[in-house]
């Protein structure tokens, strides 16, 4: 089962020819097996998920339907805010975010039938590339120990290569749902700023986080979103826009698309393997039907540049308590990041608030009046090995961090949908990853080319050596 | 205070950023502006 897409868990429940229990005891069986490698997990609620699988299991019995993903096993990152468990946002303080209200895009998974299998590693308050935790073990790569799964979500990226959870939920301030999924051979999308509410999350920077699904396929990754998106009256930052169904058009094809490669910025300092790994996909995508090519699009360090302040900032701001009380509770990295922010004036904080609007306006009329889609890799190197990043210094670890995040951050700030999705392996058999971006609430676009491109190329039927 | 500088000079450079970038913004541009760029200015939101 371990092997199954989301889709194929969901038919098979919906088929009667797998039952919700038995779904999630397969699930807590990999675990048990893998877990003590993998560190997926902050919180493993297994009597939980159990209890809920017995009640779907009766209800499935009598005919009764949650949604469309009735006793799906899924995982949620250590933010979310879920009654009964505490959340510990990758702290060492087991209850350091608390909330009124539940998550509310968790909780539109289970109110679609998903079944909870418990809370998911991160890097410490989300602040991280790469994966590593000092408080609850570094997350490791299925695909190849002792390698970054990538951050922050790394228990969301890992447990869905392990087969831990078909579906898990990540946030992104600067890449944390992209960079896991490229690392660990998924897909993940974060979606447009306000496509999805940010409800009952712990806050990083609320101008740059956005909470999206990670899974194996572009259409797990649609299922899920469609039921995690839309209209909420606890985020005034949600979007009131209409929930397309996500799973509409995404066999239509990709003929006639138009995508565009930057030549500026993305393909700048690029691991060859990387880079050949992304110029083959656009090649695929072409042989599909689609009008690839070059494009110059705007500086996107600028809008790294500004991102980033914005999120030192904001990221400071909202963890200063923390900062000044218990300086010593957080690993030096963190710390390092965080201080940061505190020396950051007002004037440039509101100042780079203002660019970002002006940055965005002229990046959405200049580079999608020509192309529909832009095509880039996701890092600029494969994962790299943990350990010896971590014996850097604070600061030359968070320079490497940033790096690592430097194609993702841009649309962050921008704002724009951004999926990654797997294309291959490097020679040492580490996953390769293209990120793909469109206009705002243009997600079913998106997920219409990765669908076409995973149905042609094949590489999301291949599981790590587990 | 060894330690604090390469912080100094992360705050320094992200400065120099503002002071390149932020000379010609109108006085017209807001950080709301943002949500429009996304929404589309004939506020074509539709209610959910």
């Amino acid at each position: 089962m371990h092997d199954e897409s989301l889709t194929a868990l969901a038919a098979a429940i919906r088929a009667r020819a797998l039952s919700p229990l038995e779904a999630v005891e397969r699930c807590l069986e990999r675990i048990r097996k893998h877990e003590g490698r993998i560190h997926a997990f902050i919180t493993l609620d297994e009597e939980g998920a159990l209890r809920r699988a017995r009640v779907l299991e009766s209800e499935a019995a009598k005919g009764q339907w949650r949604g469309p993903l009735h006793g799906v096993p899924v995982g949620f990152k250590d933010l979310c805010h879920v009654d009964g468990l505490s959340t510990s946002c990758g702290t060492r303080i087991p209850a350091y975010f608390t909330s009124s209200r539940e998550c509310t895009a968790a909780q539109r998974l289970v109110d679609a039938g998903a079944v909870s299998l418990g809370k998911l590693n991160m890097t410490e308050l989300a602040l991280g590339a790469f994966g590593d935790n000092a408080h609850h073990g570094d997350a490791d790569n299925p695909w190849q120990s002792g390698h970054a799964t990538g951050g922050s979500s790394s228990g969301s990226g890992a447990g869905v290569a392990a087969g831990f959870f078909a579906g898990a939920v990540g946030s992104d301030t600067g890449g944390s749902i992209r960079l896991p999924a490229a690392c660990c051979g998924v897909v993940g999308l974060k979606p447009t700023y306000g496509r999805v509410s940010r409800a009952g999350a712990m806050v990083l920077s609320w101008s740059m986080d956005h909470l999206g699904p990670l899974a194996w396929t572009a259409r797990d990754v649609a299922l899920m979103l469609s039921a995690m998106a839309g209209r909420d009256p606890a985020d005034a930052t949600a979007s009131r826009r209409g929930v397309p169904d996500y799973l509409a058009g995404i066999d239509g094809g990709i003929r006639g698309f138009r995508v565009g490669l930057p030549e500026n910025y993305f393909f700048e300092r690029l691991d060859p393997e990387v880079a050949a790994g992304v110029r083959g996909a656009a090649r695929q995508l072409g042989a599909l039907g689609a009008e690839v090519r070059d494009v110059r699009i705007p500086d996107a360090q600028h809008m790294t540049d500004v991102s980033m302040i914005i999120a030192r900032s904001e990221s400071s701001a909202l963890h200063s308590a923390m900062l000044r009380e218990q300086p010593e509770a957080l690993q030096p990295t963190v710390r390092a990041r965080l201080e940061v922010g505190l020396a950051i004036s007002a004037h440039d904080y509101l100042q780079a608030l203002r660019l970002r609007s002006r940055l965005t306006r002229a990046f959405i009329r200049d580079v999608f009046d020509e192309v529909d889609v832009l095509l880039t890799p996701v890092t600029p190197e494969p994962p790299p090995a943990l350990a010896p990043l971590k014996v850097a210094t604070p600061e030359a670890f968070n320079a490497r961090s940033s790096r690592f995040s430097s194609l993702t951050r841009p649309f962050n700030g921008y704002g724009l949908p951004a999926l990654s999705v797997p294309c291959g392996f490097t020679t040492a058999g580490l996953p390769l990853a293209f990120q793909v971006v469109g206009r705002p609430f243009d997600e079913a676009r998106l997920l219409q080319l990765a669908h076409a491109y995973q149905e042609a190329a094949g590489w999301h039927r291949q599981r790590p050596p587990l | 205070m060894t330690e604090q500088r390469p912080q100094q000079a992360e705050v320094a450079g992200m400065a120099g950023v503002i002071e390149r970038l932020a000379g010609e913004l109108a006085l017209a541009e807001e950080p709301s502006c943002f949500t429009v760029a996304l929404e589309g200015e004939d506020d074509a939101a539709p209610d959910a």
